[in-house]
């Protein structure tokens, strides 16, 4: 099969697959997630959801430039210009744009190519400073799964292969292969979404919720449990 | 005598060379085959076999009972593993161990959670040599959650929210259920719960009477004919007191304090003799215990037919009774919990406690307790009246909610072979905040932070004196009818 028919593959069905994975399996974690915190607020006496201090934490921290330690201050703003650009360009690039509008006849207006371009860039620059972060210090090391090694580098790789693809001036390799490595790289960041960490794009206010209502601790729980290991009764 | 806060048993204070090596006390030295594991707290023996059978049964009934399970199923999905806390952390920066990383701390549990407890890490096991669960893995997961204060700065340094306090203080519940509890903290919360004299430090009520007694001929020294007393058991009081009882053997100026200003401001209030102690250790290792504790306090104050609980000046007490308050109590017994410095700010701002202002001339210093401060609930109301009676009022930095423990948080400061892990490490950075701000006073109203603040300062050899907000207030309360007090000698 030549390189257009496989990069028609990977952005038709291949594109639809990944999406697919992907909004399914993030309604599959709202839905488990809605469930753990009905679960959460129904065993115990305080049924308030405190809404508003968790509005503020997950504000805070989307834009976290109060309350960062001071040594953290540096990588922190590097990640938010890391989210982003990796969240604005794929969104308003014309390119994809003109994707959705051939395929769903969907369309919105689409970013500068110019701002497109150095933002891509800046989400290369940075992807590589958080990745450089997580393997210099032995700190990060002792931290990190192999997903935090992998996912900023597919991330990359997308970015860096949209770029040469859409540049051909400083591209060495041919255009279908590039573009045929972003459409691959990106569907698998898509097809991630859900079964990583990039989940907390959409659980990082579920996250705060959750750690809010977890301290709602269960009435007589611990009699339970004791009854539950056969130690009722006993002496402390 | 089971005490919870032995202060004066330790040998004389050990020489403190100025290169001091920072190794943490904490020596992890395996166990043999059949051997009590040697933590660096003493345990009592508690039964070595199957014990991670035994761990799971205990981890697999809480998880059915509480709310603990979604919490951990998200916390799994979501860690970021950004190494923001790592900046947050007291103990680690320290150390620099990864193993005191607080997302590393929470990693240990997760890893029993995500294997035993998930579908994933099921099949995963079924697949690979997947992690298993060992008499190792739960010695290393016991030493961590006991070097861990509790202080919660990291929960707010973490972008997801992760609440690496609620991970440790599930798996201390879960150890505790296998019988693994610092010692000191088990004897006293069974004298509370099942000794004779229902407090902590077993102070039975003729010798509690005693005490309050001289406390009374103290401050008639101070307020002459002014008749400040304790009173107990008085039914009907809008107030019952419970103070963290170890006041009562440590804190005479505390308590002094508290007594004036409830007089001065004509407030109703009581001691229960069935049951006076504020402290709640169930807070530190176990829900099960949190519940019976704070059962018990609540009882008291409905037999006495009191409106609100009053807890002196101590963090852990605060914050275990204004949680547990709405945990574990059925609503239509829940009474509101007041903190005696909320209580004190309500009445100086309302013009019906009159402090002389610029009371205190030498530069004082205030220790935010971070049970009661990282939530934000009392941080401004004993720097109003501070600022109002200090002539020179300095702040440590951070302060409020970004404070630092003092590093017996978490009920560490009961375990005294933990010392000088407390007060060199834990405590280090509260040292070298307490040394920057110069002050003479370091104000702390937390029987906690009183006590390891002390050795903080006795271990690093620093110049000033600990005090509480009460002790000092002590010193400028002016009594209704326009008297002043007597100022005493300040006994070293």
């Amino acid at each position: 099969m030549p390189v257009e028919q496989w990069l028609e593959w990977t952005r038709g069905p291949l594109f639809r697959f990944a999406l697919a994975v992907m909004v399914l399996g993030l309604i599959r974690l709202v839905v488990l997630n809605g469930i753990n915190l009905i679960s959460l607020v129904r065993h115990s006496y305080d049924k308030k959801m405190p809404v508003g201090v968790v509005a503020r934490d997950t504000l805070r921290w989307l834009f976290p430039f109060t309350r960062v330690p001071a040594s953290q201050r540096f990588f922190t703003l590097v990640s938010v210009a890391f989210h982003l650009c990796i969240i604005i360009v794929p969104i308003f690039l014309a390119g994809h744009i003109l994707l959705w509008q051939r395929g769903l006849g969907l369309s919105w207006p689409a970013m500068h190519q110019t701002l497109a371009d150095y933002m891509t860039l800046f989400a290369i620059a940075t992807g590589l400073l958080l990745f450089g972060k997580r393997v210099s210090t032995h700190l990060t090391r002792s931290l990190s799964r192999v997903q935090d090694y992998l996912l900023p580098l597919i991330i990359v790789t997308t970015f860096a292969s949209g770029y040469l693809a859409v540049h051909p001036a400083v591209n060495p390799a041919g255009y279908d292969a590039t573009m045929l490595v972003h459409a691959l790289s990106g569907d698998l960041v898509l097809i991630l979404i859900p079964f990583s960490k990039l989940s907390h794009m959409l659980l990082l206010p579920i996250s705060h919720l959750v750690s809010e209502l977890g301290w709602h601790l269960v009435p007589e729980a611990g009699t339970r449990v004791a009854r539950a290991l056969g130690k009722e009764g006993e002496p402390v | 005598m089971a005490t919870a806060m032995p202060a004066d048993v330790r040998p004389a204070e050990q020489e403190q060379g100025e290169e001091q090596d920072i190794e943490p006390a904490v020596k992890r030295v395996p166990p043999q085959a059949g051997q009590q594991p040697n933590y660096s707290f003493y345990v009592e023996p508690f039964k070595l076999e199957e014990r991670p059978r035994r761990f799971l049964e205990a981890f697999a009934a809480i998880l059915r009972q509480s709310n603990y399970g979604p919490v951990l199923d998200t916390y799994c999905r979501v860690g970021a593993k950004c190494s923001v806390c790592t900046a947050s952390c007291p103990v680690y920066q320290v150390t620099h161990d990864p193993s005191d990383i607080p997302c590393n701390r929470s990693e240990l549990l997760l890893k029993v959670y995500r294997r035993y407890f998930t579908l994933a890490g099921n099949l995963k096991s079924r697949l690979f040599d997947y992690f298993r669960l060992t008499n190792e893995h739960i010695n290393t997961l016991t030493e961590s959650v006991w070097r861990c204060t509790a202080c919660k700065r990291c929960k707010y340094s973490c972008p997801m929210g992760i609440d690496h306090a609620l991970v440790t203080h599930l798996a201390r519940w879960i150890l505790a259920e296998i019988g693994i509890v610092p010692k000191a903290l088990v004897v006293s919360v069974r004298q509370q719960l099942e000794g004779q004299t229902h407090n902590t430090s077993g102070i039975p009520v003729p010798a509690l009477k005693d005490t309050c007694e001289f406390l009374e001929e103290e401050l008639e020294e101070v307020y002459p004919g002014a008749g400040i007393s304790f009173p107990f058991d008085v039914e009907g009081c809008e107030y019952v007191f419970f103070p963290a009882v170890s006041d009562y053997l440590m804190e005479a100026d505390t308590l002094m304090g508290n007594a004036a200003m409830l007089h001065a401001t004509g407030t109703s209030w009581t001691i229960g003799t069935g049951n006076f102690d504020g402290i709640d250790y169930g807070l530190f290792y176990s829900d099960a215990m949190w519940e019976r504790i704070i059962k018990a306090q609540v009882a008291e104050v409905h037999r006495l037919g009191g409106k609100s609980m009053l807890i002196g000046e101590c963090g852990h007490a605060s914050r275990s009774a204004k949680e547990g308050m709405a945990y574990f109590i059925p609503p239509e017994d829940q009474v509101p919990v007041v903190n005696i410095m909320e209580l004190a700010y309500e009445k100086f701002r309302a013009g019906q406690l009159i402090l002389i202002p610029d009371a205190i001339e030498e530069r004082t210093t205030y220790h935010d307790p971070c049970n009661i401060a990282r939530k934000g609930w009392i941080i401004e109301q004993p720097r109003a009246i501070l600022r109002h009676i200090c002539q020179d009022f300095v702040e440590m930095e951070p302060h409020g909610c970004d404070n630092y423990c003092c590093g017996g948080g978490g009920g560490m400061v009961s375990i005294d072979e933990i010392r000088e892990f407390r007060t060199l490490v834990g405590g280090k950075t509260k040292a070298e905040q307490i040394k920057a701000t110069g002050a003479h006073y370091v104000v702390t109203p937390c029987a906690n932070c009183k006590k390891q603040i002390d050795e903080v300062i006795k271990d690093h050899g620093l110049p000033q004196v600990r005090t509480g907000l009460h002790d000092l207030m002590l010193k400028a309360i002016v009594l209704p009818n326009g008297q002043e007090p007597i100022l005493q000698e300040e006994e070293d």
